[in-house]
């Protein structure tokens, strides 16, 4: 026999998993930790690329000029003013991720709260009509 | 109020039922009109600006993910520009790659509002963005509408500079790539645009957000008041010559467009129709979830009916005809009354 309620129930809890569940078990399956820190590290290594991309703009905006220079220049000092830009960029990146994760963690672990509660339910009603097969 | 209504919901109850239809048929044409502007706006490279291409790559986009609209037109906008010139093309190279790589990884969904700015610039609507942004979005929506306005900001100084280009020496490479950039870096008017957008994106969510009657159409002036005014204060200090009196009417016509996206798709819950698939021990479920309509659709025609009332002229034709009648009687009695007289004599 069909249990209407049953079937409700199965239906939103298949209906999540198709949307937003695939995208928040894969983050529920991490540990907090492990899904922030791959993320800044994914976020460390986008910002580096855009970071060069900015940076090859920006000698090839004055190419001529910086390949006269480039004898007369103190290479060292060059090199440690990009090295701070680019660890200032980096950070800045890094910790808009760290936060905007922190929060998409939290949310995902949330909605899943509600979907295992819903399976704990589901569990229950096939106990209640005696259909668990053991 | 009551027809508009029962339009919305008439309207919800269609997509409900036809959303998988509909959704490739609203996709497809967006990417033709994406790919359409692109084509007579830059239009550079002869090979793609010709109907079949532009048809094909909009059906294929219909039965993609809405994103790769967005690939596709910066595939269209990366070969145009290839073919004006390599330089030019690289540096929209540049600023596609920087906004992908530090932008839409955070949020794919905000992405099409980078194809719709440029999109709503074309059609001469810009400021649908920012009030429906302001609506719809969040504060974050503040990126993705300032990358629309940097890509139709980039694309119109190439297209205003194509004879600047033309005449620039073939071995002056660099000269070419310095002048396009620029022209994105020192275009004040985009920066009064950027500042202009976010400052209405925040007003619109921030009244949105208030516990006050009608707080959405307050919101929704509200944001295009702030971004006539930043833009008229931006226009006399640094002077970017933005035409007045074409403003004021594309905002008003913006204005007119969001309240009826606001009435119609964006205070709607457009929930779909779910096709899932499960299994239990005993079933496999095809089930088919279709949203109930919570008002109901008027299909039927009310017919009033009044009762007539006693019309006086008619009252007076009655009376004279029972006169008449009477008169007549008396008239055939009377007569009759001579004629048994006259028998007796």
């Amino acid at each position: 026999m069909l249990n209407e309620e049953r079937i409700i129930l199965m239906t939103r809890m298949a209906s999540f998993e198709e949307h937003e569940g695939k995208k928040n078990m894969s983050i529920g399956s991490y540990f907090r930790s492990d899904f922030i820190g791959l993320q800044i590290i994914k976020a460390i290594i986008y910002a580096t690329l855009a970071f060069f991309i900015v940076l090859a703009v920006y000698i090839f905006y004055d190419f001529e000029v910086f390949m006269t220079d480039i004898y007369h220049m103190d290479l060292f000092a060059f090199a440690k003013q990009v090295l701070v830009y680019y660890i200032v960029s980096v950070s800045i990146y890094g910790l808009i991720t760290y936060l905007l994760y922190t929060v998409r963690y939290a949310k995902a672990k949330k909605q899943l709260k509600v979907y295992y509660g819903n399976l704990k339910r589901l569990s229950n009603l096939y106990d209640k009509e005696g259909k668990r097969q053991v | 109020m009551k027809t508009l209504l029962v339009i919305r919901e008439q309207l919800k109850g269609i997509y409900s039922k036809y959303d998988i239809y509909i959704t490739p048929v609203l996709k497809f044409l967006m990417t033709m009109l994406t790919l359409s502007l692109i084509n007579s706006k830059l239009g550079y490279m002869a090979r793609i600006d010709k109907g079949i291409i532009v048809l094909v790559a909009s059906l294929v986009c219909s039965i993609l993910p809405s994103n790769i609209i967005i690939l596709v037109a910066a595939l269209f906008i990366l070969l145009h520009l290839y073919a004006l010139a390599i330089e030019v093309a690289a540096v929209a190279l540049v600023v596609f790659l920087l906004l992908f790589l530090l932008y839409f990884r955070f949020s794919p969904k905000d992405s099409l509002v980078v194809l719709l700015t440029p999109l709503c610039f074309g059609l001469q609507i810009p400021y649908v963005i920012p009030l429906s942004m302001g609506i719809i979005g969040t504060p974050m929506s503040v990126i993705s509408v300032a990358c629309g306005v940097i890509v139709h900001y980039l694309l119109t100084f190439i297209t205003d500079n194509v004879q600047a280009f033309d005449a620039m020496d073939t071995d002056s490479e660099l000269q070419k790539f310095r002048y396009v950039i620029d022209g994105i870096l020192d275009n004040k008017a985009m920066m009064i645009v950027i500042a202009s957008f976010t400052i209405c994106i925040l007003v619109v969510y921030m009244i949105k957000r208030l516990s006050v009657d009608y707080s959405w159409t307050i919101a929704v002036v509200a944001g295009a008041l702030a971004n006539i005014v930043i833009l008229l204060v931006g226009d006399l200090a640094l002077d970017t010559n933005i035409s007045i009196g074409l403003m004021l009417l594309q905002s008003v016509f913006s204005l007119c467009l969001v309240t009826i996206l606001q009435f119609m798709v964006f205070n709607v819950d457009y929930t779909r129709t779910e096709m899932v698939q499960f299994e239990d021990d005993e079933y496999y479920y095809y089930v088919k979830a279709v949203p109930k309509n919570i008002v109901s659709k008027t299909d039927k025609t009310i017919k009033r009916i009044n009762t007539p009332k006693r019309n006086p002229v008619s009252t007076d034709k009655e009376q004279v005809h029972r006169e008449a009648v009477k008169a007549g009687t008396d008239a055939i009695r009377n007569a009759e009354k001579r004629s048994l007289e006259f028998t007796e004599i």
